[in-house]
């Protein structure tokens, strides 16, 4: 009597302790929603530039089907012909409602867009690639979902197998239990659950998986209590957003609203009967009835359940046959794979660390909507893959790294990041972190100095290409040299830069003092020391190479810095913002020297250390750049622009030793191996106020004439152009001849 | 000058960008991939391709320097203006001018920024933004978008005086009036 009093009390205690587990952790946030990264949307309007191959990529990328273009979520193509039935999101600023699209590709372009139902638009943005997710440490990923939201048949299929008195019973069925037990007993083992799917939800939320007979009547108790607290639609939800359905790398499949994008690419409530069967069917071994590896058994139990749904009156036998002749329906692929863009993510999470917890990012749901370009990312990646196998062989071609980060010119978007020669690869992320001396990669701002003193220095400045010893107070002595050993006397400073002569930039650059230098690269957006020596004018100032991509993006656009940005917005998962990275410019120099400098640097392009990129470029492509290479090819790099991009390559190995490279044979082939794979505008910058062009003879400093020998068409700083005039004396023939050639080029 | 007043300049460059939509010159050059339709699709990365790669000679990376070719000026590559408006780029900023009316910036400052990945060496979407700006009342951007704006209007008169002007105008909402007097020089020496 005494004993079964006190075990009464402890009892009493046991449930009242349990009644608080169970109601804190429903009374909570009941789920750690990992944030979902989203790439940019693909932008379709006439005259886009995309490829048919890189569009069809763009669509499998955002779960799309080929299929007959009618079911939303699935497209038709015919050579450069596409049907197109978009699913229709939210996006921050507003949806993007269902549509039907046509659509042409011809020479890389969009041709004949159209909408052919829905709304119509001029311009249409496709749903974003899901890239990645920020998760909580327990891996769990899923996508929430409301019951009103979920197709009628689910819940009641999923009673059907697993739970017919779900809204009758007080969250155990004794009856259950009992047929269960028997079964047990007969066959000596566990076989048969007879769990109700509260119990489920208990033993998944609260226990842990272990069949013991302790945790059987803890999760009997829990239940009990969990339908004394709570409404049964309220249980019904959160075990469609718990269970448990399958398993991606390490993170887990949790819930039917992500388990429908993770099987069939599709939005829960676009779900057919056979899909929802599938889904149902899995709850009982989402392992064993794996549809993608193990089609068959997954078939059966898939046909089993539909036999269930018949039985129970929820689908009619003409139905339940149609579903059963029915293929699985799975997408070959999930339709993302995590951790695809490891080196991008990286330098979102670092750009959403100065606003955001972490702890946050892990658990809020959040949606990330980032700048990446998976068209532009995957040619990036596959310009390193490609090349850099190429460019040495032995113990250094193994050694050998590379990087490449791609921007969006006058946005500062940061479209591609490749971290290294495995883009794949998790780990040392080189475009962020690895801090390399960038060789003559400074040049073009010391260049920039002189030529904001255009009554000191224009294009066509005769420098000295000559070698000369600099004594320091300790008496430590420094001597220059060319990269070819030679010295050519004089050189216009336009030549210099193309060439990538290093005498004549160390003397423009202490004509002008380092630290008017150093003060132009602070502007254009360097934050680390920069040290002070005259050696830094031959680069051995370190940084990465997305540092490098920022300060070039003043270069590339006239004067105007331009942050660099991966995000666009974050919001919360109900789509309410959170934050809006806005675009910002900042006008950092006088674009008038910038658009000199710019002509320096297409003409590295054309006749300069850069020329070696239209082995692979169409020439059509006018582009601007600049090669830098550092001692013994420790570091090959290359940086330049196009009309649309800017892209900033690096090569060399991570012991930081000597390679056989320069930053024309080694990050140049990478460069150009991308810029020629993506369809763009040319560079092609606007005169600025206050510029005007004349042919020139810089060897005479003096104005010249078009068919002239020599001739050079040089953009000046009004004021700074030459006054006096040479005229050629060339004959007539070699005139005519010059008239002609301007006439046909 | 009064936030009403800059706004009524951004109204006038509003007419004058929508005004001048059709027009225009030609723009940058668009090169498609490898510079023919049929340019190769790099292989399918994600399949996982097992097979040994075979390099061809004639894919093989030159590492030796082109031949010297006699010295011969390149034709440097630039144009008088920036690039006109297309017609999608255009129904973004109509969209966003619809915003504007109704006094949301930011929702039109959005619409602008989609307007400005696609046409991004257009002056107008630039004087766009900072008409949008200037109506959230942050000159500061406004001022710099502006420049950025002038910066593509090339010999286009009709568009520089209304950057000047808009200039002149959010740089005296500023206080800075010796840069607004500067800057109507500029529009009136047009």
């Amino acid at each position: 009597m005494r004993v079964s009093a006190i075990g009464l009390v402890l009892l009493a205690c046991w449930m009242v302790y349990l009644d608080a587990v169970v109601t804190s952790r429903f009374e909570g946030r009941r789920f750690e929603v990992p944030s979902r990264v989203y790439a940019r949307p693909l932008e379709l309007y006439d005259g886009a530039g995309v490829s048919s191959g890189s569009l069809e990529r763009e669509l499998a990328l955002a779960g799309y089907r080929k299929g007959d273009g009618v079911k939303p979520g699935s497209y038709r193509r015919n050579g450069g012909h596409f049907i197109i039935s978009t699913r229709g999101f939210r996006f921050p600023d507003g949806s993007e409602p269902r549509r039907t699209l046509s659509l042409n590709i011809y020479g890389d372009r969009i041709q004949g867009f159209s909408v052919s139902s829905g709304e119509s638009a001029a311009i249409v943005r496709l749903e974003p690639a899901r890239i990645g997710g920020i998760y909580p440490a327990h891996k769990e990923d899923r996508i929430l979902v409301r019951l009103e939201e979920v197709p009628q048949l689910l819940p009641k299929a999923l009673m059907a197998v697993e739970d017919r008195n779900f809204y009758s019973h007080f969250g155990i069925a004794p009856a259950s239990i009992g047929r269960a037990m028997l079964a047990n007993m007969r066959a000596g083992q566990i076989v048969q659950g007879g769990s109700t799917l509260t119990q489920q939800l208990v033993k998944n939320f609260f226990l842990t998986r272990d069949q013991t007979l302790l945790r059987k009547g803890n999760e009997a108790l829990m239940s009990i209590l969990l339908e004394w607290h709570y409404e049964k639609d309220d249980i019904l939800e959160t075990y469609l957003n718990e269970v448990y359905l399958g398993q991606a790398g390490t993170r887990s499949i949790n819930g039917f609203g992500l388990a429908s994008q993770f099987y069939f690419g599709e939005s829960l409530k676009d779900l057919d009967v056979h899909q929802i069967a599938l889904l149902v069917g899995m709850v009982k071994g989402p392992s064993y009835y794996n549809p993608r590896r193990h089609p068959e058994r997954a078939t059966q139990r898939r046909n089993l359940v539909i036999s269930e749904m018949e039985d129970a009156g929820l689908i009619d036998s003409a139905k339940a046959a149609r579903a059963r002749g029915l293929s699985l329906g799975v997408s070959a692929k999930p339709s993302y794979s995590e951790n695809r863009y490891p080196a991008y993510i990286d330098l979102v999470r670092r750009h959403l660390a100065r606003d955001y917890k972490e702890a946050d990012l892990r658990s809020e749901g959040l949606r990330i909507f980032t700048t990446l370009n998976p068209a532009i990312q995957y040619a990036a990646e596959y310009a390193v893959t490609d090349t850099l196998p190429r460019l040495a062989s032995g113990e250094v071609g193994k050694a050998l790294e590379a990087t490449l980060v791609v921007t969006a010119k006058d946005s500062g978007e940061v479209l591609a990041l490749v971290g290294g020669k495995d883009p794949q690869f998790a780990g040392f992320n080189r475009a962020l972190d690895a801090n390399r001396p960038i060789g003559s990669l400074i040049k073009p701002f010391t260049y920039l100095t002189a030529l904001e003193q255009p009554d000191r220095y224009t294009l066509m400045t005769p420098l000295l290409d000559k070698s000369f010893t600099l004594e320091f107070d300790d008496g430590r002595r420094w001597q220059p040299k060319n990269y070819d050993g030679e010295e050519r006397g004089e050189v216009p400073l336009h030549r210099a830069l193309s060439k990538s002569y290093n005498l004549p930039a160390v003397r423009v650059g202490l004509d002008l003092g380092v630290p008017a230098v150093i003060k132009t690269m602070r502007a254009f957006g360097v934050v680390t020391p920069i040290s002070e020596y005259p050696s830094m004018l031959l680069g051995s100032v370190a940084m990465s190479p997305v540092t490098v991509a920022q300060i070039y993006q003043g270069l590339a656009t006239s004067g105007f810095n331009t942050p660099l940005r991966t995000i666009r917005e974050v919001t919360d998962s109900a789509g309410g913002a959170l934050s809006r990275y806005n675009l910002e410019v900042d006008q950092v120099a006088d674009p008038a020297a910038v658009h000199l400098l710019q002509y320096a640097m297409q003409e590295t392009m054309q006749e300069g250390t850069g020329r070696s990129a239209y082995y692979s470029v169409p020439k059509e492509l006018t582009l601007a750049g600049k090669t830098g290479t550092t001692d013994d090819g420790r570091d090959s790099w290359f940086a330049g622009f196009s009309g649309d991009l800017l892209a900033v390559a690096w090569v060399g190995r991570d012991d930081n030793g000597p390679t056989a490279l320069t930053g024309a044979t080694g990050a140049l082939p990478v460069w150009s191996r991308f810029m020629a794979q993506v369809p763009q505008h040319g560079f092609s910058p606007v005169v600025p106020d206050g510029v005007s062009y004349h042919w020139v003879n810089p060897e005479k400093q003096a104005l010249t004439d078009e068919y002239c020998d020599n001739a050079r068409l040089l953009p000046f700083i009004s004021g700074s152009e030459p006054t006096q005039r040479v005229s050629c004396s060339g004959t007539l023939e070699r005139k005519i001849r010059g008239w002609f050639e301007g006439l046909f080029q | 000058m009064s936030r009403q007043g800059v706004f009524q300049v951004g109204m006038l460059v509003a007419l004058l960008s929508l005004a001048g939509c059709a027009t225009g010159p030609g723009g940058s050059i668009y090169v498609p991939a490898g510079g023919s339709e049929r340019a190769p699709e790099p292989p399918q990365t994600t399949e996982g391709n097992d097979e040994a790669q075979v390099w061809r000679k004639s894919e093989q990376t030159e590492n030796r320097e082109p031949e010297q070719q006699p010295q011969r000026s390149s034709k440097p590559s630039y144009q008088d203006a920036g690039d006109a408006l297309s017609p999608a780029a255009l129904s973004l900023v109509r969209e966003a001018d619809t915003l504007l009316k109704s006094g949301d910036a930011q929702g039109a400052i959005v619409r602008l920024e989609r307007a400005q990945r696609i046409a991004p060496r257009s002056a107008e979407v630039y004087f766009k933004l900072s008409e949008a700006y200037v109506a959230g009342n942050k000159l500061g951007p406004a001022e710099q978008f502006t420049l950025k704006g002038l910066s593509l209007a090339g010999s286009d008169t009709r568009l520089q005086r209304a950057g000047w002007l808009l200039l002149a105008d959010i740089r005296r909402a500023r206080g800075n009036l010796a840069g607004a007097s500067q800057a109507e020089e500029r529009a009136a020496a047009l």
